[in-house]
Parts: structure tokens; sequence; C-alpha cells
């Protein structure tokens, strides 16, 4: 199970989720502005086209039966120019050659129907326009162009409304995946509490679904459904361990009665026999006691006082405990640097830890092996280092003998399980246990956040 | 000493009898919790030994009677299941002391000395004294006659627990309980190497009260400290 970073639980990070959806949003604003700005130009431009047309057939409407010719068509342009000194229309008529006939507008003939043309309007500046160009019966070509102020300024508009509605879009977008997003991490806060303390190892808790609706209350329920499944199979597993206890103990409790009574009542010659067969059963029922305590750290049912507890007491505190042992197998335990760091830890936990890692060094390395422990704050919180000059580990043994009944390569003592003790009461701190070689020698480095929250101090120190 | 024992398996029963009467006590022996509540209230016991797992009535269920009785027996909580929360719970519960099958038979009669004897034990705090041999608990210094000798806080614990059971044997397991409240066994000498830094100060001081016995544990004579 792994656990959940501390950070997420107070502010859960949405920055990227927003600012895709906001994105997409935009894309699709930006879509239906364009759509409907080429509508509106559609439609404007059918209306010039229109007009065109509706002029055109003006200006070539028969005379008296007879088809309009190039004189009644260039002296109704005379005639417009005269009248009309601002219009949104110009008139041009070209002859058969190409030579224009009436109108003032600077352009060449254009092919007939409708195209879009450039001329030069007031003098100077280069104006667009719309033409529509036909052919009369005469072989002359009338022009008619319109230049729309109507479409112009819908082009010159473009890319301003088109911004303008990406970039509401986009803040829009945003704002509703940030809101969106803070009322599901509402929703999600509980969930997201329980999950802490089921990876925290309470399985009694469950997700409160009475202020949740729709796919948040389908959600917790189904997932109070995995914990009910959960809890039942810890539970399940749990009176096997006691069963299975229960079952081991009773006749060993016989076994070794048996064997007391044969050391004490026994033929001399076998009474050695006796005690090395009472020896094994104690090493036996070791195991089984710590393989049951492995158990307990890993799923959580160590029933720890969890508290906050001051390193340096309870470091000094084990090493004055320790350098006797270590002493007297010919060794020397030195106490470095000691800063002082609270943890929130069991101090049962952290004393077994540390008992475990100094009895390694005590009975895996030679004798006059030098051991040096001490602890240090950084910014993550403390780093206690156990480093020994012995042989060491080999590369591959390092990543190994973490894992319960694997043990270093040239030892065969022990349980095979205290470095998985170790390890196991380390992630149940939310730390991390790393070994390394020291060339020479063994450096064991155990990581745990501080905790500086102010609170009780638990002194772990002498208990008597 | 007159101890009750409630065991069902006839093995481990017989084990306990036959032990107990070695260390000079006598035994009674009930099978069931109810044939143990009867034996109770027939005659008084120094202290009980208590089956946890029964085939009538749970050990614990045996206590709560016995206690919501007014019987302040102490119990000697015996038992299969041996995580540090089955021995939280029996504790809890009113037993004075908590020992896992399989368990030793010299272990076992200490621990019921100690609990029998437990309303003479020396109140925690005072100041410890035994024939000439004095620990002052604010300089962690032990004195005898006109030498001190100061000592390191383990082994200052240690001598202090022991003065305060003087003349009665402490095993390993109690030591490593009420000295260092360790729930978990160490593999390595951590007792046998702080006992030996503790005779050697005191040793110094020319009085080692202190008596080992071989296999079981420490007994501190207080006619050594005279």
């Amino acid at each position: 199970m792994r656990l959940i970073p501390r950070a997420l639980t107070r502010s859960p990070r949405v920055g990227r989720l927003a600012i895709q959806f906001g994105m997409a949003f935009a894309i699709a604003m930006l879509a239906v502005g364009m759509i409907g700005f080429s509508a509106a130009d559609a439609w404007v431009l059918s209306r010039i086209d229109a007009s065109l047309r509706y002029h055109t057939a003006k200006y070539l409407q028969p005379v008296d039966g007879h088809g309009a010719d190039d004189a009644a068509v260039a002296a109704k342009i005379l005639d417009w120019q005269r009248r009309k000194v601002l219009s949104e229309r110009t008139y041009v008529l070209f002859g058969r050659d190409g030579a224009r006939i009436a109108g003032r507008l600077d352009i060449g003939p254009l092919p007939p129907g409708f195209s879009d043309v450039r001329f030069l309007g007031g003098g100077r500046n280069y104006q667009e326009g719309r033409a529509l160009a036909t052919r009369l019966p005469s072989g002359s070509l009338l022009v008619i162009v319109q230049h729309s102020e109507a479409a112009a300024s819908l082009h010159a508009l473009l890319p301003g409304v088109v911004l303008a509605i990406s970039l509401v879009a986009l803040v829009m977008g945003v704002s509703a995946t940030f809101l969106f997003a803070r009322l599901t991490a509402n929703r999600l806060a509980e969930t997201q509490s329980t999950a802490d303390a089921i990876a925290a190892g309470d399985l009694s808790r469950r997700i409160p679904t009475d202020r949740l609706d729709g796919m948040f209350a389908v959600q917790a329920n189904s997932l109070n459904r995995m914990i009910d499944r959960m809890e039942e199979l810890v539970r399940a597993q749990r009176l096997f361990s006691s069963n299975l206890a229960h079952d081991l103990r009773t006749p060993l409790t016989r076994l070794r009665g048996m064997l007391a009574r044969g050391v004490a009542d026994g033929d001399p010659a076998l009474s050695g026999t006796f005690e090395r067969a009472e020896r094994e059963c104690a090493s036996i029922i070791a195991i089984f006691d710590a393989l049951l305590r492995l158990a307990e750290i890993e799923t959580g049912r160590h029933p720890s006082a969890m508290g906050t507890l001051s390193l340096r007491p309870l470091i000094e505190d084990v090493a004055d405990t320790m350098d006797p042992v270590i002493a007297d197998r010919g060794g020397t335990l030195e106490v470095g640097r000691l800063d002082d760091v609270a943890i929130t830890g069991d101090s049962d936990l952290i004393n077994q830890l540390l008992i475990n890692l100094l009895e390694n060094i005590a009975t895996h390395t030679p004798v006059g092996t030098r051991a040096r422990l001490s602890l240090e704050r950084d910014a993550d919180g403390a780093v206690i280092t156990i480093r020994d000059d012995g042989p060491g580990l080999a590369a591959g043994d390092l990543a190994r003998v973490t894992r319960p009944f694997e043990r270093g390569a040239s030892t065969t003592r022990g349980s095979g399980l205290g470095l998985a003790i170790a390890q196991a009461i380390v992630r149940f701190h939310r730390g991390r246990l790393d070994l390394a070689d020291a060339a020479p020698g063994l450096e064991v480095r155990v990581r745990i956040p501080a905790n500086d929250s102010p609170g009780p101090i638990v002194d772990a120190g002498a208990a008597a | 000493m007159r101890f009750l024992i409630v065991e069902d398996d006839p093995v481990i029963a017989e084990h306990i009898v036959a032990g107990l009467g070695l260390h000079g006590h006598e035994t009674t022996l009930a099978q069931t919790g109810s044939e143990a509540i009867l034996m109770l209230d027939r005659r008084p016991h120094d202290a009980i030994v208590l089956d946890r797992l029964l085939p009538d009535i749970n050990g614990l269920s045996v206590i709560d009677h016995v206690r919501r009785q007014g019987n302040a027996v102490p119990v000697l909580m015996l038992s299969a299941l041996g995580s540090v929360k089955d021995r939280i719970e029996g504790l809890e519960v009113g037993a004075d002391d908590y020992l896992a099958k399989p368990f030793d038979m010299d272990e076992l009669a200490a621990r019921l000395s100690a609990i029998a004897r437990r309303n003479v034990s020396r109140p925690e705090g005072s100041r410890l004294q035994v024939g000439r041999l004095e620990l002052d608990p604010s300089s962690h210094r032990a004195r005898y006659r006109d030498a001190s000798a100061a000592l390191n806080r383990k082994q200052y614990s240690l001598l202090a627990h022991l003065m305060r059971n003087t003349d009665r044997l402490v095993t390993r397991s109690m030591l490593l309980e009420s000295v260092w409240a360790y729930s978990f066994s160490p593999t390595t000498n951590i007792v046998e190497s702080n006992m030996s830094r503790l005779r050697t100060a005191l040793l110094a001081l020319g009085c080692d009260p202190i008596e080992t016995q071989r296999g079981a544990g420490y007994i501190l004579r207080s006619d050594r400290c005279a």
C-alpha cells in the first residue's frame, strides 16, 4: 500500500488540468468565433452580390424594347456621376477593344462574372471591392464595383474579436476547472483522510457518505466495500496467526517441559543433548516471535504509542546499552554528532530498530570492528547513521538483505529477520533505510521525517 | 507459598505443578475457569497462574469476575498468544504479569514470587539503601562506606531495580521489561554485558552483592552489603 504524500492531503494540485481544460475551452470558443464570423462574412458578401446584380440589371434595362446599347449605358453612367458625389458603387464601361468608354475608376477590363478587385480609391489608398462584369450584346463590358465599408470593417475586426473570445474562454475555462477541482477536492477530502488512516493501519475507518452525492457517494460506497473486504482478510490473517501461535506454542511448551524433565532426572550422558535440544526449541520460538512481530508491524497491527519523540536521548540510551555488548565482542562503539531532532514515532519500535542494527554489527563483524552512531538533522528530517569498518557486504547483497530470511553471503547466524524488521519499522515511520558500502565496512542510513510541531516530548530514555 | 494453577492442558499443568513444587511451593490445579472460581472461594492463594484460553470461559473473564468480587489476588496470565497487543490486553484487564508460552520454569517461578510479594516491594523514587550500599537518584552515584562511583543511566536503573527486589531472583526478561521497557527480545546478551559493567563498578567500591543464578537471572543479596 502506497502512502499518500502529506503535501497532497492539504491542497490537491489541479494546475495542469486547469490549464489543459482552459485551453480546450479556448480552442472551442475560437472555432465557434470563426464559424460565426465566416457566416456573417458570407451573408454580407451575398448581399453585395445581390446588389451588384440588381444594379447591373437596372443599367442594362431594355429601352423601348431594344437592348441597352453602349451609348445609353454610358449616358446613365455620366448621369450617375453628375448626381452622386459619394457612393459605395462605381460604374465603368469598357468598349470592345478594352478602352474605357465611361466611368472614372482606374481599373482594367475584368473577366465576365463576379471578382474581387483592388483599386485606387480617393486618389491615394488602395481599396478592395467586389466587381460584377457583364458583357453587352455590342461586345462592350459593364463593370460595377462595390466597395463595402461593412465588409472591410468586419475583416478588420476579425483578429481582435477572435483573440478576445479566446482569452475570455481561457479565463473562464481555467476558473471553471479550479472551481470544479475545489468542489471535487472538498468531496474527496474525507476519502483522502480515511485512506491515510488506512495506510497507517487503522482498518476500522470508513468514508462518511452522508454529505456526498452522485458519483462521489457511489465511489465512497465502493471504496468502503473494498475496505470491509480488506479488514475481513486482515482479520482472517490475524486469526490464522493467532491460531498458528496457539497451535505451535502449546506443543512447544510441552516439548520444553519434557526436555527440562530430561535434563533434571535423565542420564547425565544425555543431559547435554537435552540442553542443546532446549536451546533449539528456544530459537524456533525466537524466529517465530520475530515473524509475528514483522507481520504485526507490516500490517500496522502493532499497538503503537505514536507521539512526539526526541531522538537524541533515545540514541544516547541505546548507545549506553549497546556499548558493553559490542565491547564484550571485541569491538568499539563510538557516538558521533547528535543533533536535536524530534520525530513522530513509537519509542519501542525505534529502540528495536537501533538495537537490531547495532546487534547486526556485534554479531556479524569480526573482532576489533569499530562502529560509529550519529544523528543529524537535515532539511527533510532526522538522519541516523550507523557505520562500521568491518568487511561490509557484497554489492549484490546490499539490496537483498532487508528482505525476510535473506542474509549476507558470509553469515548463517540469526533468524534472517533482523533487517527486514528494521525495514518494516522505518517504513512504518514513513522513512527510508539505505545500505551503502562505506569502503571499508557498511553504512546504514535511516531517514525519518521530522516532527516540528510543538507538543509534549516523550522522553524515551530510562524507563526505570 | 500457595498458587492456584488454571491450565487445561494436562502435560503443561503437570510441568508447572512439578516445577513449582521443586521451588518449594504448594499448588492447587483447576482445569476450567469455573473450577478456578470455585477453588478461589474455598481457600486463599498467594497468586494465580491463569491460562488465557480455557475450555469454558476465557481467562480474561476469570480475572474480571475475580476482581469484581473484590479479590486482589495477584494474577500471572500464561498464554499462547504472545503479541504485544495480547499482552497489553491481559494487563489492562487486571493481570499483574503476562508470560507467553513456551516459558521457562525458573522464569515463571521468579515472576510469581515477584507479584506475590509486590505489596511488600519498596515504593519507587524513594532513596534506595540496602545495608551500607546506597544509591543517589540525583547524582546517579552508588555509595558504599566512604567510596562512591558514578553509574551511567542503564547501570543506575539496573542496580535500582535489583535493590527494590533485594534477595529475590530477577530474570533477564524481567530486567528487559522493567529497565529497558523493550517488548522485543534482543539477540545479544544486553543484560549480561550491562550487568557485568555494573558489577565491575561495584567491585571497585569494595562491594558486589549481585549473585548470578546460571541460566536464570540475578539476586542482590542484602547480607553482602553490610
